[in-house]
């Protein structure tokens, strides 16, 4: 139940607000932009840091990931498959690299550059080097190169399983990978959005080549996704690869034939210790060194908020000081209503009212003002919003689905509030300090 | 032998105790220069159901003593007992609170909101703070109180479309609200014609026939001589 006083502060203050409109209003208007920066900041910077978040969980893996790098030797591979098989809560890439198109010729983006650097040769133009995983780099060597023709390189990534709970990959087109059927022989590939777009600008056979594979492929293209990598890349399923791949060579060690090594990317959910130990101790037993497995949570969340902490806070102090004015503002009109209203107070205390809840009064009604201005505020944030995703939405595909963030709707109210205390504090003081004696006898 | 007030609510003694008793009152005005006595050593005693009319000239301290009696402010000297209590030196919150359940106030300038209507104006003395009741419950009362000073068909109406002496009757039903034990009215027909003046009094009179104390702080004798008892205050004391 509230409290006698509490319920007199807000009727009273109800009736001071409605008798003074236009005062409310006036007080609200100084108020409403102060108020709307610090949503506008608050709400961007929620956005942003989302829509930063979003990309750089497509790369790095989502916040919390456990992710393992292990060398793609002495069977790991073979033992990361076999104990992954069937789990849900790990997933291993393996990368290789594949081409599309006529087989025997030199591909327009040799090393699977990006096209916008295609036929500039190796290296983004310089020539084409491969690094071993100890950093030993060797550069093509000349008589290596094929005769130019109609073909796309890609980077080839094997899947254990499902990885888009690690790394959320938007669709773009089409489906995803389908984990729970049958390998087929014609291997089903998702393309990244680059990998589409050379498809799209090169008319090539529909032929694929993996690295180490006996046979060419007819892959059958599935759907297109935002991977955040600006190589183009091709995703398939590890089991459907293997089927392809001579039995003595794992898909890991085909960079071998190219002269460089690679590696395992593994994904784990967090509080998966278990499985991780399991790992560890079945690729160590193979004879991989224990120095040689690298497991680290992936902390997209922190490293981006680093980022953003100083723009935020150099925004929010901008919000601010725009804030500032706005309960200078209400501080104005406050004083202002006080000095009209000394006989209302000194009557008000008069007839039994307290000096506490005279000043309670005065706070509630910039209380109220504050409170009506945040939620005009947040209504103005929430539609400006739903505009600007209507009008620019599908140009940045990393607001999609993008919802007002509470987080700004708490800090308009928090603004609303404390702009509220700190523009009807003085009134307030001033209100209770009324001499009831000298007013009535005037 | 006289007891403090502990609590905001009366204690009511027997029948024989003043309503309100003041004894070797006084109030020193400490301004920016000399300072003026305005009331010294002054005795003042009410019972209920007794009308005291308070007469002098400007500047004598009739509206310092109200205001001593009303809480408004508080005596350099002397006691002040309220039903036998001890109220002297009241902390502000329980002096509020007394406001609100024993005294009922009349100004020569009635002291009615604008913005609010008759009944508004008159419920503002039960939204105070002190309690609450529905608002069924104090729109009785509030009709009850504009009945009683037979305004009760005005009670929709703004101070602006009231006359003085209606205006007046709405602030005498303000005082009466609450049902206090004392009405203290200064100058209440100050801005008033005679004969509205007149219907005042008889209104501020007839709340002493159910037991409640009248202090009339007025310029009239002929309002005076309708009191039970008159008193004159003269350079700060009574003759």
């Amino acid at each position: 139940m509230l409290s006698g006083k509490f319920r007199s502060a807000v009727v009273i203050g109800g009736q001071g607000i409605r008798a003074r409109k236009l005062r409310t209003f006036l007080s609200m208007v100084s108020l409403f932009l102060g108020v709307l920066a610090v949503v506008a900041v608050q709400a961007g910077s929620e956005i942003a840091e989302r829509a930063m978040l979003t990309n750089i969980e497509l790369q790095a893996g989502k916040d919390g990931t456990i992710m393992g790098y292990v060398p793609g030797e002495k069977g790991a591979p073979g033992i990361v498959e076999s104990t992954l098989k069937g789990r849900t809560d790990a997933v291993a890439m393996i990368s290789s690299r594949a081409v599309i198109g006529e087989p025997g010729v030199r591909p327009v983006n040799e090393g699977g550059m990006p096209f916008e650097y295609a036929g500039r040769g190796g290296d983004y133009g310089g020539p084409m080097v491969y690094c071993d995983a100890n950093g030993t780099c060797t550069e093509q060597k000349q008589q290596e190169k094929k005769p130019a023709g109609q073909a796309i390189e890609v980077g080839l990534v094997a899947l254990t399983g499902d990885i888009r709970p690690f790394k959320p990959f938007r669709p773009v087109s089409g489906s995803w990978l389908e984990f729970g059927s049958t390998p087929s022989l014609a291997p089903r590939i998702v393309l990244n959005e680059e990998a589409a777009k050379g498809l799209n600008q090169y008319r090539v056979p529909g032929e694929m080549m993996v690295d180490g594979a006996t046979h060419h492929m007819t892959p059958q293209i599935l759907g297109v996704v935002t991977d955040g990598y600006s190589q183009p890349r091709a995703y398939m399923r590890l089991d459907e690869l293997r089927t392809w791949m001579p039995s003595s060579v794992e898909p890991s060690e085909v960079d071998k034939f190219r002269g460089g090594g690679t590696s395992l990317e593994l994904y784990l959910e967090p509080g998966t210790d278990d499985l991780q130990q399991l790992l560890k101790s079945k690729i160590v037993a193979a004879g991989v060194a224990q120095e040689q497995l690298h497991f680290q949570v992936v902390k997209s969340k922190e490293n981006m908020e680093s980022e953003l902490r100083i723009m935020r806070l150099i925004f929010l102090g901008m919000a601010f000081m725009v804030l500032l004015i706005g309960v200078a503002g209400i501080l104005n009109v406050g004083l202002a209503t006080v000095g009209e209203r000394v006989e209302e107070f000194a009557l008000r205390r008069a007839v039994g009212m307290s000096r506490l809840l005279l000043a309670g009064i005065v706070l509630a009604e910039t209380l109220l003002t504050g409170l009506l201005t945040a939620g005009l505020a947040i209504g103005t944030g929430v539609a400006g919003l739903h505009v600007a995703l209507m009008m620019f939405g599908s140009r940045f595909p990393s607001l999609e689905g993008t919802t007002f963030p509470w987080e700004a709707g708490v800090a308009g109210v928090i603004a609303g509030l404390v702009a509220g205390v700190l523009g009807g504090l003085i009134p307030a003081i001033r209100a209770a300090r009324i001499p009831i004696a000298t007013v009535m006898r005037a | 032998m006289t007891q403090s007030f502990d609590q905001p609510t009366v204690q009511v003694q027997p029948a024989q105790a003043p309503l309100l008793q003041l004894t070797g009152i006084t109030k020193v005005l400490k301004g920016q220069g000399e300072p003026r006595t305005i009331l010294s050593g002054v005795d003042f005693t009410v019972h209920a159901g007794q009308s005291v009319a308070i007469l002098g000239r400007s500047g004598s301290g009739k509206s310092t003593l109200l205001s001593l009696i009303g809480l408004f402010d508080k005596a350099d000297e002397g006691q002040y007992l309220l039903h036998g209590n001890d109220i002297t030196k009241l902390a502000e919150r329980r002096a509020a609170a007394l406001r609100s359940a024993e005294f009922g106030f009349v100004f020569q300038r009635f002291f009615l909101l604008k913005h609010l209507t008759a009944a508004q104006n008159v419920a503002m003395a039960l939204v105070n703070g002190q309690g609450w009741s529905s608002r069924r419950k104090r729109k009785q009362q509030v009709e009850e109180a504009l009945e009683q000073v037979g305004i009760a068909h005005l009670s929709k109406s703004k101070p602006s479309r009231l006359s003085g002496g209606e205006q007046q009757r709405v602030a005498i039903a303000r005082a009466l609200v609450r049902q206090p034990r004392i009405i203290l009215a200064d100058e209440p027909t100050g801005a008033l014609d005679t004969e509205t003046g007149n219907l005042v009094v008889e209104v501020l009179l007839n709340t002493t026939r159910q037991g409640c104390g009248l202090v009339l702080v007025t310029h009239d004798h002929d309002h005076a001589r309708k009191m039970g008892r008159v008193m004159e205050l003269r350079d700060g004391r009574f003759n």
